[in-house]
């Protein structure tokens, strides 16, 4: 269960980084998730694709990279961004 | 099309850090040693309590944060021990207490005329241990009739966790569960966990709980 407040909190930081109206191009959230993070790594990219198909996202996937240690955060993101 | 990358490097939950930070300032300014009581459900948080609130309850206040999945029914046991405030946190299908509950919960506790604070987790040796409620230490409550090798199937809860109490020893009679192997297993995990052993029920080995009690109450001797 607490992967989805994961998932979401990851939305909520996606979200403030870029803006509410700019979501939709976020295409890649970039994860590191340490292996003593206490996440069950499945599980939370099933949250993760939940949270990041849904407004005011839409086309984003998460990419989860492990780590030794507990780090759990929010690497980078990706955004399309039109010419 | 042009893909720009923007570097983040913010933790997640970063937010609920913040908001423990703040419930930590506050209790430390009120000087109120505060505890996050952390179990696998059934294991005795709740018994413990209303153990403790009988015995300490007369000698100082006591404030409790309860938290559970769908009732109140802990908060009303705890409530019959004390007429001090018990504050009950349905997370409403949430694994865990985050600190905006805590914060929440604090507004309706006296925090001047409080000397202690406990906040009883939801029953889940998983998730609690990633949230920071604001605590001064959590403590780890685990019983006789669950595994020995809790500490290690649960490592995070352990190490994240400054005390362990080892309760339900009144069955130790009856259950193969060897004390020794467990604490070793939860001193492999955390070498500096400090252990109590007690039968809530029967009140075995409360006393050396009471007195550490009392002596985060009157001393403020908590160890990080």
């Amino acid at each position: 269960m607490h992967e989805m407040s994961i998932a979401l909190d990851v939305g909520r930081i996606a979200e403030e980084r870029v803006g509410p109206a700019a979501a939709g191009n976020v295409v890649t959230v970039a994860l590191e998730v340490g292996a003593d993070a206490g996440v069950e790594v499945e599980n939370l990219e099933f949250c993760l694709d939940v949270v990041l198909s849904q407004p005011p996202f839409g086309r984003a996937r998460a990419l989860i990279e492990r780590r030794p240690g507990d780090v759990l955060r929010v690497a980078y993101l990706e955004v399309d961004e039109p010419s | 099309m042009t893909i720009r990358t923007i570097e983040i490097r913010e933790r997640v939950m970063e937010k609920n850090d913040e908001m423990a930070r703040d419930v930590r300032r506050r209790v430390h300014a009120a000087g109120v040693p505060t505890f996050n009581l952390v179990s696998s459900p059934g294991s005795g948080k709740t018994s413990l309590l209303e153990r403790t609130l009988d015995e300490l309850g007369k000698e100082f206040p006591i404030a409790v944060v309860t938290g559970d999945v769908q009732t109140v029914n802990d908060a009303e046991r705890l409530a019959r021990r004390t007429a001090r405030l018990v504050q009950a946190v349905v997370t409403g299908g949430a694994c865990h207490l985050d600190a905006k509950q805590v914060e929440a919960a604090l507004e309706a506790i006296e925090l001047d005329q409080t000397r202690l604070l406990f906040i009883e987790n939801v029953g889940n040796l998983v998730c609690p241990a990633s949230w920071d409620l604001g605590e001064d230490a959590k403590i780890v409550v685990f019983s006789v009739t669950e595994g020995e090798d809790k500490p290690l199937k649960y490592p995070k809860m352990f190490r994240q966790s400054r005390y362990a109490v080892l309760n339900k020893i009144d069955l130790l009679p009856y259950v193969p569960f060897d004390v020794d192997r467990a604490v070793g297993f939860a001193r492999e995990v955390n070498p500096d966990l400090d252990f109590f052993f007690t039968s809530a029920l029967t009140g075995e080995g409360m006393d050396d709980w009471f007195t550490f009690l009392r002596d985060q109450v009157y001393g403020a001797k908590v160890r990080h």
